[in-house]
């Protein structure tokens, strides 16, 4: 061998060493049976390898990609004191300019504030006396309260027990959580998207539930709105295909049932003259000492309730209205449409949650009502125990509604006085949902509430498909490749070909140390690298053959080959690097997995083209005089 | 084995006609784009929300259409039935898309899978969560967000590269290199429009990779053009681009076939979740090699001519 040559082949060779090297856990993991996989995760090896391997995207594992997004709005409404309505429009009017694209809370809030001319230290006196300040501290405030969001779900998620998930802040009030192979979606978003605000309220007596329904009715009768309602009765079918239209919460109103009052089980509205005299109570029926609203009802009543004339009689008179948990269905009518409680509270609640130290879930014991029923089990801190001793001891007798993000879970009769600030939350669907509840309120409730503005699951069956096929596709475009090769450019075809496959091993190595991505786009990326790649190799071997068809021999004709393609492949490749470093920069997951993969092959295929098919070309030529070349 | 022998091929004399193709084809495009209100944008970009179920038996779409004109949820009423629904991948895999709504019930996209999930009770595979296939949500802020971004990206790579071309080779190669992209996007994007693919997230990186592998095709061209112009300073300009034409065309071939085999490989079996990235590649592949020849190189010829004037 050329001594000159060798310090290549070391370089190569070391390379080549790191790549199988790095592929080897890969390898390893990829052979592992699923037992074991499970032996490895009892001695705790497993995670060991995983982190070793080259990662999958949700998009190939399957599993769920949800960006969150803290409500500024409403907690800057919440930490405001004295409010009217003049600040109610004012976080009104940005909550909608809000809907703009990259619109942010603050500037537009200080920009309403300056419009309105509102006092602004009238409302957060304790946050500073100028505007300046206010907002200084108001800013403070919303970055605290992500953190702690950021904090809590980790919580949270680290409880739920999912596999290296990923929780990350995205701009200022965004959060961006992934969770690989989740079975099960609804329960992950619960999870996540519950406040867990945890609150306690007395519930007012039958009476004046009476009263006020009494006074609701007394205030949507013969409105228009309802007027309307019985107006568009006829003329229902028509309304019920225009989505957007608002009459559309009235066709439901007059649902099927309606037509055919024996199926509705007397629950649902059978007769228009009560509707037109008791609206709202035409909607009710009597479960026990509450009342009850079909599902099929809830949207109608919950519109009445939204009622801004309603709703300003309710919180006149210091009461609101909520919703049960649960819909409860009568025995032996599983296939009816189920009723969901609607309770009448008072408006501040005696207790809430931040004073839960323990929350476990488990299944009622024997002899209690909740006898083999998931339950929450709750351990108050001494404060909280000694207001809820005083709350309970103040009003035997009376029904305390346990309410977990606005939904009441329960309203028990308060039996005695509990000084020790044990208390058990039942209405729960099944034990998972009682054990995530445990979960949300160990982890304590979120500072401000959050929404999901993008959501991405990707099934698991999806995820294994998207695997085969492009696996396959790899595979296959990679064989028709390499067979061309070797047939146009023959021996040196095979040399390309041994470079290409060195690539793609190389762009995998360089994957797993990098900890970097392969999503279903990356894969695409990886095929295009195949077809690419080999393109620095073309540039070379058409050079090549020029230069032999102008009477140069091999060696030379290499080496021109050789030097003239170099510039021509790096100008050609540095204008595919900054689009791929563009997208990396621009894509979210799949997107960036494309990039990454299309980055590396680039300038991965450069090298080999230029360094590792340069270095055999040129052990060819050195050994001994060469008369021709197989190209 | 030589596909392409010496050749000798004018080019550049069939710039005319190679023009009105290239104007025909962008023509039909925006014709298509104007007629449908723009490019047929996926919910990436528009927003809303897509599911894709699994049945275990093949389905009829027309009788998922009519079951989905009639969806209660939570005591609201929907009629999906004009919303976007088709096969996803096989007939037994059926995809709904449904634009965003103003009344939105919580948890709407697992609520609108559960009633997909009973229009077929018998249809529906054992282990509950092989049924979805994907649930993709976007809020309309995050989709105009979006758009802005890949904007910008597709805009900020276009402007990268024709700094980087000014900077390698004479300026009116860049026009000519960027006149050739813009070419290429357009055609894609009109070929989007007439077929009725979608423009997803994918789809934006498909135009990025496009834009490179374009350039790629122009670049080594413009490359041997610089050559040949140093080689022989006195030569007719056109006949140097025809020559460098020529002499590059045997590389142009060769790769364009095997990406263009790889590509068509990824069309066909890398599944509907890559099809729309795919089908872009495709037509990226060979309008890129096309307009590398007929649009990037006699643009440098006109300015060429014009400067001399």
């Amino acid at each position: 061998m050329n001594k000159e040559l060798t310090p290549r082949y070391i370089v190569i060779g070391i390379i080549l060493a790191w790549a199988l090297y790095a592929l080897l856990p890969s390898w390893k993991y990829q052979n592992l049976s699923e037992d074991e996989k499970e032996s490895l995760r009892e001695s705790g090896q497993l995670a060991q390898l995983e982190s070793k391997i080259i990662r999958q995207g949700l998009d190939l594992k399957g599993g769920m990609y949800i960006v969150l997004e803290a409500d500024i709005p409403l907690l800057m409404s919440n930490l405001a004191k004295n409010k009217d309505e003049r600040f109610e429009n004012v976080i009104k009017n940005v909550q909608e300019k809000l809907t703009a694209p990259d619109a942010e809370f603050f500037p537009l809030f200080k920009q309403e504030i300056a419009s309105t001319g509102l006092k602004l230290p009238r409302y957060y006196h304790e946050f500073g006396g100028t505007i300046e300040d206010i907002f200084v501290q108001l800013e403070q405030e919303a970055d605290d309260a992500i953190n702690r969001v950021l904090e809590i779900l980790q919580n949270r998620v680290d409880q739920f027990g999912v596999s290296e998930p990923t929780i990350q802040k995205q701009g200022k009030h965004r959060i961006v959580v992934e969770l690989a192979g989740i079975q099960d979606p609804e329960r992950a978003r619960a999870l996540l998207q519950s406040t867990a605000l945890l609150e306690f309220y007395l519930v007012k007596g039958p009476e004046i539930s009476n009263d006020i329904i009494q006074r609701i009715d007394d205030k949507l009768k013969g409105t228009t709105e309802i007027d309307d309602l019985v107006a568009s009765k006829e003329t229902l079918v028509e309304n019920e295909l225009k989505e957007s239209d608002d009459t559309k919460t009235v066709s439901e109103l007059f649902g099927e049932e309606d037509v055919n009052p024996a199926e509705s089980n007397d629950s649902l509205l059978v007769d228009d003259a009560l509707f037109a005299e008791r609206p709202l109570l035409s909607l009710l029926i009597p479960m026990g000492t509450d009342y009850g609203v079909n599902e099929k009802n809830v949207y109608a009543v919950k519109k009445m309730l939204q009622n801004p004339e309603v709703m300003s009689i309710v919180k006149t008179a210091g009461g609101q209205f909520m919703f049960g948990n649960d819909i409860e269905k009568p025995a032996g009518a599983e296939d009816q449409p189920g009723f969901y409680r609607l309770y009448y509270l008072k408006s501040t609640s005696e207790l809430t949650g931040g004073v839960v130290e323990e929350a476990k879930a488990n299944l009622g014991s024997l002899g209690g009502g909740s006898a083999g029923q998931p339950v929450v089990s709750l351990t108050m801190n001494s404060e909280g125990a000694r207001t809820w001793a005083r709350v309970t001891g103040a009003n035997v007798g009376q029904r305390i509604a346990i309410v977990l993000d606005k939904k009441v879970h329960m309203a028990p009769n308060i039996r005695e006085k509990i000084p020790s600030g044990r208390t058990q939350i039942e209405g729960f669907a099944n034990i998972n949902e009682a054990k995530d509840i445990g979960i949300i309120l160990r982890a304590g409730a979120l500072p401000a509430p959050v929404n999901i503005i993008e959501e991405r699951i990707v099934g698991p069956s999806l995820g294994a498909d998207s695997i085969a096929q492009g696996t396959r596709s790899v595979v296959i475009g990679l064989a028709l490749v390499l067979v061309f090769m070797v047939i146009y450019y023959k021996g040196s075809g095979g040399i390309a070909d041994f470079a290409l496959i060195w690539n793609i091993l190389l762009v995998l190595a360089v994957l797993a140390s990098l900890k970097a991505t392969l999503t279903l786009p990356g894969i695409a990326g990886l095929i295009l690298t195949v077809g690419m790649s080999i393109d620095a190799n073309v540039i070379i071997f058409e050079r090549i053959r020029e230069e032999l068809r102008k009477g140069k021999t091999p060696k030379t004709a290499i080496d021109a080959g050789f030097s003239r393609a170099l510039t021509t492949i790096v100008d050609a490749n540095v204008t595919t690097v900054i689009a791929a470093l563009v997208l990396y920069q621009f894509g979210t997951g799949p997107i960036k997995g494309f990039a990454t993969v299309l980055f590396w092959g680039i300038l991965i295929s450069m090298f080999t083209a230029v360094f590792v098919t340069r270095t055999i070309f040129n052990s060819l030529s050195a050994r001994g005089r060469m008369n021709s070349l197989s190209i | 084995m030589r596909f392409i022998k010496d050749t000798h091929i004018d080019f550049m004399s069939q710039s005319r006609l190679s023009g009105l193709i290239s104007l025909f084809l962008i023509a039909a495009g925006i014709i298509s784009l104007g007629l449908n209100g723009g490019p047929k944008l996926g919910i990436d970009f528009n927003g809303g929300t897509m599911i894709a179920v699994n049945y275990t038996e093949t389905v009829n779409i027309e009788e998922v259409r009519s079951a989905l004109a009639n969806v209660s949820l939570d005591g609201q009423h929907f009629d999906f039935s004009k919303a976007e629904i088709k096969h996803f991948g096989d007939d037994s895999n059926v995809a709904v898309r449904i634009a965003t709504l103003d009344n939105e019930p919580e948890n709407f996209s697992q609520k609108v899978v559960g009633f997909m999930r009973s229009i077929f009770p018998d249809k529906i595979p054992e282990n509950k969560m092989d049924f979805i296939l994907s649930i993709e949500k976007v809020g309309p802020k995050v989709g105009a967000e979006l758009s802005g971004d890949a904007m910008m990206a597709v805009f900020s790579a276009l402007v990268l590269i024709l700094i980087y071309i000014s900077i390698r080779f004479e300026f009116t190669f860049a026009v000519g290199a960027i006149a050739a992209l813009a070419h290429d996007i357009m055609i894609t994007l009109g070929f989007f429009s007439i077929l009725g693919y979608e423009i997803t997230l994918a789809v934006i990186a498909a135009f990025l990779t496009i834009v490179g592998y374009s350039l790629n095709d122009t670049i080594v061209i413009f490359d041997r053009i610089r050559e040949n112009l140093k080689l022989n300073k006195r030569a007719n300009y056109t006949d140097v681009i025809n020559q460098s034409i020529n002499e590059s065309l045997s590389r142009t071939i060769i790769t364009s076939v095997t990406t263009f085999f790889v590509v068509v490989i990824l069309f066909l079996f890398g599944g509907e979740v890559i099809h729309n990235l795919a089908f872009a590649l495709i037509i990226g592949v060979i309008v890129g090699t096309y307009s590398s020849i007929f649009v990037a190189s006699p643009i440098v010829i006109r300015m060429h001519e014009n400067k001399q004037d």
